[in-house]
């Protein structure tokens, strides 16, 4: 029985590890080998020079599109965090008249998925003049009703104590936040700063929308071109595909631990 | 602009950009106009139309290269502040009432009339020409004559001929016709329409609502069904690779892919219009141009225009280079084609025949992106799917119609 | 400082962003579905329910539903119950677990856009040489136009299996936690009475998991909701989408933004079509898990 749990498993590791491969193999090997007639699991040689092809041609703005999508990963990632805590904490524990309107106000858009709306979001985004700019990049994708949802939840059982000697010492809200409660609260911002990093490397749909200008595309948007295209060299595609995933494979070795606690505590991803 | 993009109030973020850098300002030069293409698949394209930017004294010019589903870029950009000053398209009459394009009459001058008045004609919208034609593009049947000669067969002049070639040809690894990776749903709907005497839109009014439209699309279905098409080929219609490679004896593509076939195979090839469906109908090659246009958006209309004016009307030298140097086009004026020497034999001239004998407008201004879109779904649904040819055609013939009614009232 | 000035610190940019981004799009939104708006983002004369009743009556828009019921029809149970599996197989192991357990999740690292990549042009090219077409061969099999055949529509296998291969260690990692908020005195007791494991699994498994799994069926039905990634990359091509095969939010981009003619109204109205229905879904499960 458990000969047989781990047979099941080695095959389906063996298949969920097959695609990660093909991209590495088809990335480093020569245009014919991966046209060739019949195909084989190693490649015949492997052409360490594909990488300096790519990173020379002036078609693909590969290093152009890696660093858009790391700036808007990281300011999306910090602005989420930072917004969402603050207005979690706000409606967790600020005693106020309309707080409960307040919630309504937020919970109403859990409801509605982000992407369903990128048309409406399109019209007040072009209106702004944002088309192609980094703003409209990063900033419609800051306000989180989820986030904001999660963080008063955790902040909801946070140990009431800890506040309470805080205020004996003289501490607002405001010094209280920054001074006891972010501070004691280090994993829950890691686990929800981590999903919120995968979450916007990988997006797709919005960028696609915002970004028209070449200068701007993050790096999903660039490798889509030119698969929709075809217009480059097949190994080129997927040697940049392996480059664009390198920093999101380390951010999950490196940060597992986080990663997992924020997708079981959320339950959602996108 | 560089205030607007370069900068950001982002609190908090502002170190964070600084050391990036200008994250999505234009390569650093405020200044410039932004100019798009669609990327042409012919090497030395993109670098000859950098050059012709460069040589441009009065203004800077960024040229922007758009591989990928260049229509909808254009058209999500040009809702927007954001759009390029100058682009190439072909103009749609919504395009124009809904006010994204400048009219260009004044621009020609003297040598309006040294343009193609058929061209002019398509880039003409209510009587104000909105695009200066750049070249000429037009598709056509090349065939591989060693290949015919062996399977004993002649260049078919009707549709059904087509088709009995295609099967006859097909032998051994080799497929008879290639007409793009959808089965020929995308390229061949126009002229299986044109075979029939009918059209896209004809005074105002559906072209295609006819019993004969149903049967010259089934002809498109009888193709494809016929097994002698070539599907999932790497590269798509637009370039003649199946064809140069020997995976087809025949293939549907583009005068621009001349140069391209004459490399590889020599003169055993030859080219045809496609053919009539029978009495009644005609043989035709889709015809059209692209041409260089100003956004009504654009912050710098008169540099945008001078811009175009500049490349397109003064510049002779420019145009005959862009039409004649990479793949093969017909430039679009008088006094060049005339002397173009590439274009006087061979294929090359055959192609000019056809235009002149056998041209359709491939994208007139009335055919709007809303009836090509009803249009192709239609005919794709027929071809690859098998559905009822007259009951597609007639849902696709409500929306023409719906369309035109809006337009004209 | 006063409560409701400390409140309004916290709380103030976000709900100003929340204003901003999310309730007035859609309130632009609902208004622009009452006008007729081509080629602009302003209202510019007014149609009353013409769009809404363009949207619903047959046409790509409905078949764009249908083709996300077909697509549901397959994602979500088969998803459900292999990452169940999965689940169940990892936590009942000691040796290699965690391996096992990333192996599985670090598809997540991945963006659709990389994946339709290796699965368009490597996996499930038309080639002879393909990989799929590769083991067909080894039966004798003749090679398959993945993405190109429509019938049959062997392109819903290679968007199935993207999507499975992709998100199956998300909803593993959901079910693992489930599984282990199960308190083990539970089995204990199981175990006492004498029951099997299947019983076990039966009567104390599947019972506990009960909010975990409803929230993973809301998760799934909603995300094959908002398909786009991969079918645009997979199926779309330089000219445009071919016209099977399009969930909604594809129709919806080449209605709106794409080739399709800036037509606002009626992208407009049929992004609010889609809001409703899923808030609809949405407050259905909740009456659901409260029951």
């Amino acid at each position: 029985m458990k000969a047989l749990r781990y047979l099941a498993l080695s095959i389906a590791a063996v298949l969920f590890l097959v695609p990660f491969y093909l991209v590495v193999r088809n990335g480093l090997v020569s245009e014919a080998e991966i046209s060739a007639a019949s195909w084989t699991f190693l490649p015949s040689s492997v052409r360490w020079e594909n990488f300096a092809e790519l990173f020379s041609d002036p078609a693909v703005p590969l290093v152009r599109s890696m660093v858009n999508s790391l700036v808007v990963a990281v300011l999306q990632t910090l602005g989420q965090l930072l917004l969402c805590s603050l207005a979690g904490y706000g409606l967790a524990r600020i005693p106020y008249r309309y707080s409960g309107v307040m919630f309504y106000f937020v919970v109403a858009t859990l409801m509605i998925p982000a992407a369903v709306t990128f048309v409406p979001t399109f019209v007040v985004v072009s209106t702004l003049g944002w088309v192609s700019d980094l703003r409209g990049l990063v900033i419609p994708g800051l306000f989180s009703g989820f986030t904001a949802f999660l963080f008063r939840q955790y902040f909801l059982n946070f140990p009431r104590e800890l506040e309470e000697a805080a205020r004996i010492d003289g501490l607002g809200h405001w010094g209280t936040f920054w001074r006891v409660v972010v501070p004691n609260s280090r994993g829950f911002f890691a686990a929800l700063g981590v999903i919120a990093f995968v979450t916007s490397w990988n997006q797709f749909l919005w960028p696609l929308v915002i970004a028209q200008d070449q200068e701007s595309w993050t790096v999903q948007v660039a490798l889509s071109t030119f698969l929709t295209a075809q217009s480059i060299n097949v190994h080129e595609l997927f040697l940049a595909a392996a480059v664009s995933i390198t920093p999101l494979v380390i951010v999950f070795v490196a940060m597992q631990r986080w990663l997992v606690r924020g997708v079981a505590e959320t339950g959602i991803k996108e | 602009m560089i205030s607007r993009r370069g900068l950001l109030s982002l609190a908090g973020a502002s170190a964070l950009l600084a050391a990036c850098g200008s994250n999505t300002g234009r390569g650093g030069n405020g200044a410039a106009l932004q100019q798009w293409y669609h990327a042409y698949g012919e090497p030395g394209v993109q670098q000859a139309v950098e050059r012709y930017a460069k040589a441009f004294t009065k203004t800077p010019v960024d040229v922007q290269w758009n591989p990928g589903d260049y229509d909808s870029k254009l058209a999500t950009s040009l809702l927007s502040d954001g759009g390029p000053d100058v682009f190439e398209s072909t103009p749609q009459i919504s395009s124009v009432r809904a006010g994204q394009l400048v009219p260009l009459d004044d621009l020609f001058g003297d040598a309006r009339t040294d343009f193609s008045a058929s061209i002019l004609e398509t880039h003409t919208v209510e009587g104000k020409i909105y695009g200066i034609p750049q070249a000429v593009d037009m598709q056509m049947l090349f065939y591989r004559k060693s290949m015919l000669d062996r399977a004993g067969v002649q260049p078919p002049s009707t549709v059904d001929e087509l088709l009995d070639a295609a099967r006859r040809l097909s032998t051994g690894g080799v497929k008879g016709l290639f007409a793009g990776n959808d089965g020929g749903g995308g390229v061949l709907g126009g002229p299986a329409l044109w075979s029939a005497g009918l059209d896209y839109v004809r005074d105002r009014q559906v072209g295609f609502d006819d019993p004969l439209a149903a049967k010259a699309i089934g002809k498109l279905r009888d193709l494809y069904t016929s097994g002698s098409l070539l599907l999932g080929a790497v590269k798509d219609w637009a370039e003649p690779d199946a064809f140069t490679q020997g995976l087809v004896a025949m293939q549907w593509t583009g005068l621009w892919a001349v140069p391209a076939v004459r490399k590889a195979l020599g003169d055993d090839f030859g080219v045809l219009p496609f053919p009539s469906l029978g009495a009644g109908g005609r043989a035709s090659v889709p015809v059209g141009a692209f041409g260089a246009m100003v956004n009504a958006k654009s912050k710098r209309i008169d540099e945008a225009k001078e811009f175009v004016r500049w490349l397109w009307v003064e510049r002779t030298d420019y145009q005959e280079d862009f039409n004649l140097s990479y793949g093969f086009h017909i430039p679009p004026r008088k006094s060049i084609s005339d002397k173009a020497s590439k274009l006087t034999s061979g294929a090359a001239a055959d192609a000019v025949k056809f235009v002149r004998d056998n041209a359709k407008a491939s994208n007139p201004p009335d055919w709007t992106s809303v009836m090509r879109t009803a249009f192709n779904d239609a005919v794709s649904r027929v071809v690859r799917d098998g559905a009822p040819a007259d009951a597609e055609l007639r849902s696709a013939a409500g929306v023409v119609r719906d369309e035109l009614k809006r337009l004209y009232g | 400082m006063s409560h409701a000035r400390a409140f309004w610190l916290f709380v103030g940019p976000f709900a100003a962003g929340l204003l901003v981004f999310v309730y007035v799009p859609i309130g632009w939104s609902v208004l622009l579905s009452f006008f007729d708006a081509r080629n602009t983002v302003t209202p510019v004369e007014f149609v009353g329910l013409r769009n809404y009743a363009d949207m619903l009556t047959d046409g790509p828009f409905l078949r764009s539903l249908g083709t996300f019921s077909v697509f549901a029809a397959f994602i979500v149970p088969l998803t459900f119950v292999l990452a169940l599996v999965l689940a169940l197989l990892v936590s009942q192991i000691s040796f290699m677990q965690a391996f096992f357990r990333s192996v599985f999740f670090l598809p997540t690292a991945c963006s659709y856009v990389v994946a339709s990549l290796v699965w368009k042009l490597s996996v499930f090219n038309g080639l002879r040489s393909g990989l799929a077409n590769t083991v067909l061969s080894w039966f004798g099999a003749d090679p398959v136009a993945w993405t190109v055949s429509t019938s049959p529509p062997w392109y819903w296998l290679v968007l199935v299996t993207l999507r499975l291969w992709l998100q199956l260690g998300f909803y593993m990692i959901l079910f693992i936690a489930g599984l282990q908020r199960i308190p083990p005195v539970l089995y204990e007791a199981a175990a006492l009475d004498g029951a099997r494991s299947w019983q076990a699994f039966r009567f104390v498994t599947l019972p506990q998991l009960r909010t975990t799994s409803v929230a993973v069926l809301l998760l799934l039905l909603i995300g094959a909701y908002q398909a786009f990634d991969e079918f645009y990359n997979v199926l779309g091509t330089d000219r445009g989408y071919p016209p099977f095969a399009r969930p909604p939010l594809i129709y919806l981009y080449y209605t709106a933004l794409g080739s399709g003619g800036q037509d606002f109204g009626h992208g407009s109205a049929g992004a609010v079509i889609l809001t409703v229905l899923i808030v609809g879904v949405t407050l259905l499960q909740g009456r659901v898990v409260r029951r």
